[in-house]
């Protein structure tokens, strides 16, 4: 019974190989182009001179099967008041290609070219494709009715394989698609507009869609190009579907859980691109010269030229003053909100006392209020301490607003650590301070650095603040800095985002080191004990 | 007893928690009561406090005009923010809690919007959205998605969705890894039990994963109410509340009123108002948290 089943499913593998092969004979892609333009100036609708040339243009026509003119008359006064008037002809045509017309021309194959091209792409698919089947047939030969789950360790490579260039495939499929767009929307527009020179794409293109004979005009008769996919493509996409899911079921006798499987490493690639997209922009634009940085005819996806010299152009406009800025301001906040949160977290998790729920209560509220809602109240406070414009009055500010979470994430490891060597060393003699400093300290290291690098984060990242009490350059910390880089009429976004590079970075790898314990203090710190 | 040290004097609990209390009293409670006066007091232009006006300053703020576009755009970010970021960092913990290859990189790399600072986050999306030059387009266009080049912010209502978005990228890591929290402490003994008993996917979520999860759910989600509200550097940075104070939220519509407008008499109505508003949800959440105490 399963022989027969596998057999079917052999089958199909096959017949979906023959779908993607009549899919390409099929009109995959229709353009519409302008095949020859005729401008008749000095002339009026219905004079001699417009039907002179309105035959001329139709004589022409009558010689491309599916084309049709379009007229369009401008009218203008010119300075002797005069009206003079221009009609336009243009022979339009409708041109369909099929799959195997993009295999026999080279696009993707001509020098300069960027990106894998529709020539190039629509070969790797069949020849991925071929690949695949006889892959699968040789993996099949003999073990058709072996139970899956038994095959030998030789079937089961080939049939990895086979998924493996099945998968290749059908990537190479959508590239298809993607390259017939690039290359005749993108690079065309290009070409048109005088952006790109490229010799060779444009033989290309007179070949493939004019056969050789748009000469000299070609430029013009792309100009009025509009390109579109066909649904005919469909089948071939569906095929490449079928073909991975029977392939899946050749493997493992079952397919549900499998494709469940794919669909989560899908799912966590996808994540993962969208999450880092925004730090790919910022590296990429860091080292882009300020040119690119806003040419939106950028072809590339990487600077053309990786131009270092950035950083030393931010270097030479303060940034490295920011940098160490935002060093004291993060050391310094640090310190003092470990100095007053763990005696306060010590005995929030050790001592009995009258007053303990209210200081919880006292903790949990000021964990609710950033600085920002009482903005006007710190810059009033400051000015009264005169400690506006100080990166000491922002490290007070930023260690009380961290108070909360230091106390909360300490409270949280001390209460996880067994009191009884401290309650042993106290009976010995040991001051309390002693027993906090030599014996709970160094067990809690782990909860310790993990606050610790929290508030420095906090601290490191802080800007509205920082924004509003510092007004001397020298003393701002990178987050106000960068903002140098953009006034309301001129953005120099390589030197915003190579600062901002720079600001980043070391965060991000502090952050690493403490993801493990982070989301468990956050969440059972306050509520343990 | 399972958690005391000697305590020697009476008094010196107290003498522990001083510098935390000191430190907290000066820079959080102070600038609460200068806010809370400020707010009955007559400002000029220049900053010079006057006597007391009673609520006149309440009456200025909330008769503006755009006060309740304010209200209304700070409503739809909080709820939009907090709501969208809470259900994708929901999936994405429960696909990060499966175990698969590169599970470990994947958690390193969906830490990163929450190590960044907003302001630098914000500027990277803001550059991204550009119509004529924005990376976005840059990239569909060079991928061949897009065949012309599409303006991303076209209208400020676009451009305050944006916002929105932004704000549910960066608030989604924090989520994740509360629920990831709880998620690694449910016992796996409920899951198979269920799955002998013939339990379904959505079954299980329902029957167990949910209520298990709840606790963790709820503090991240008050949390993340009161840091989506306080918000300030994603909205100033991309649009800062233009066209006309149509895309401002309360928190950076009371900063352009204090220091550019220089009106810190309503601006301070204003915080007190944001000030009351976080008292709430910090009351609902004391009462939650309080109440788990008691429990445990």
């Amino acid at each position: 019974m399963s022989k027969k089943k596998n057999l079917a499913v052999l089958i199909l593998c096959f017949c979906c190989m023959a779908v993607v092969l009549a899919t390409f004979a099929l009109p995959l892609v229709t353009f519409k182009t302008d095949i020859y333009v005729k401008r008749s100036a000095n002339t009026f609708v219905g004079d001699e001179k417009y039907l002179e040339a309105k035959a001329e243009v139709g004589a022409l026509a009558a010689e491309y099967e599916g084309s049709y003119i379009e007229e369009a008359v401008t009218e203008r006064v010119n300075s002797k008041g005069v009206t003079t008037s221009m009609v336009t002809f243009t022979v339009k045509e409708t041109i369909t290609r099929s799959g195997f017309d993009f295999m026999k021309a080279s696009f993707g194959y001509e020098p300069g070219m960027t990106g894998i091209g529709a020539t190039g792409s629509a070969h790797a698919w069949l020849f991925l494709l071929l690949i695949c089947l006889a892959l699968l047939l040789w993996g099949s030969c003999g073990t058709l009715a072996t139970p899956r789950g038994e095959l030998s360790a030789k079937t089961d490579k080939l049939y990895l394989l086979a998924g493996v260039t099945a998968l290749f495939a059908a990537i190479a499929a959508h590239a298809f698609v993607r390259a017939i767009i690039y290359t005749f929307s993108r690079q065309v527009d290009l070409l048109v507009g005088g952006h790109i020179q490229n010799e060779a794409l444009l033989a290309d293109l007179n070949t493939f869609l004019y056969h050789g004979k748009a000469g000299d005009s070609l430029l013009d008769l792309l100009k009025g190009l509009t390109v579109k996919i066909n649904w005919s493509i469909t089948p071939a996409f569906i095929a490449m579907l079928v073909l991975l899911c029977g392939i899946t079921y050749l493997r493992y006798g079952k397919l549900k859980d499998t494709l469940v499987r794919g669909a989560l490493y899908l799912f966590v690639i996808i994540v993962c691109i969208f999450i880092l997209y925004p730090f790919y922009v910022m590296l990429i634009t860091a080292f882009r010269s300020n040119a690119e940085t806003t040419d939106m005819y950028f072809l590339n996806m990487l600077p053309t030229q990786w131009v270092w010299s950035n950083l030393k152009d931010i270097c030479d406009r303060g940034v490295l003053q920011y940098l160490l800025n935002s060093v004291l301001l993060a050391t310094g906040a640090t310190a003092i909100a470990m100095v007053c949160g763990i005696p306060a977290a010590y005995a929030m998790a050790r001592m009995r006392f009258k007053g303990r729920n209210l200081f919880l209560g006292f903790v949990i509220m000021s964990q609710m209020f950033s600085p920002v809602v009482l903005l006007v109240g710190i810059s009033q406070l400051m000015n009264t301490l005169h400690l506006n414009d100080s990166i000491i009055g922002l490290m007070l500010i930023n260690a009380a607003f961290n108070q909360a979470f230091a106390i909360w994430l300490l409270r949280g490891t001390f209460v996880s650590i067994s009191p009884e060597m401290e309650q042993a060393a106290c009976i010995d003699g040991c001051s309390t301070v002693g027993a906090l400093w030599n014996i709970l300290l160094p067990m809690a290291a782990p909860g310790i650095v993990t606050t610790l690098i929290f508030v420095f984060i906090n601290s490191w990242n802080e800007y509205t603040i920082s924004t509003v009490l510092i007004s001397t350059p020298s003393n701002k910390p990178i987050t106000v800095g960068i903002t140098q880089f953009s006034s309301f009429n001129m953005i120099e976004w390589q030197y915003l985002f190579a600062s901002a590079l720079l600001a980043t970075i070391p965060v991000i790898i502090l952050f690493m080191c403490i993801e493990k314990h982070l989301a468990e203090g956050l969440t059972s710190g306050g509520v343990k004990g | 007893m399972r958690s005391s040290v000697l305590v020697r004097h009476k008094w010196e609990p107290y003498l522990w928690l001083l510098p935390s209390v000191l430190l907290m009293t000066i820079f959080v409670v102070f600038p609460i009561g200068i806010v809370f006066k400020l707010s009955f007091s007559e400002i000029s232009k220049a900053g010079m406090v006057g006597g007391f006006v009673g609520f006149d300053n309440f009456v200025e703020a909330v008769s503006a005009p755009v006060f309740g576009t304010v209200m209304m755009n700070t409503l739809v970010w909080v709820v939009s923010v907090v709501g969208l970021s809470t259900l994708f960092g929901f999936i994405i913990a429960m696909t990060l809690n499966q175990k698969f290859h590169g599970r470990k990189i994947a958690r390193s790399i969906v830490v990163f919007p929450w190590a960044t600072s907003l302001v630098i986050q914000a500027s990277v999306w803001n550059y991204i959205i550009k119509y004529e030059y924005g990376n976005l387009n840059n990239v569909l266009l060079n991928l061949g998605i897009i065949q012309d080049a599409i303006n991303w912010r076209a209208s400020y209502q676009i451009e305050f969705a944006w916002e929105c978005f932004v704000g549910i990228f960066v608030t989604i890591p924090f989520v994740t890894f509360c629920v990831l929290s709880g998620l690694q402490s449910i016992d796996g003994a409920y899951y198979e039990a269920a799955t002998v008993d013939g339990a379904t996917f959505w079954q299980k979520l329902r029957k167990i994963t949910i209520p298990l999860v709840r606790p963790s759910l709820t503090v991240s989600t008050v949390l993340n109410v009161i840091y989506v509200f306080n918000s300030f550097p994603i909205i100033y940075t991309i649009t800062k509340g233009a066209p006309a104070n149509k895309t401002d939220t309360l928190i950076t519509y009371l900063y352009m009123l204090a220091f550019y407008d220089q009106k810190k008499g309503p601006a301070t109505a204003l915080s007190v108002i944001g000030f009351l508003i976080l008292c709430a949800v910090a009351g609902l959440y004391m009462a939650i948290s309080l109440r788990k105490e008691d429990r445990s």
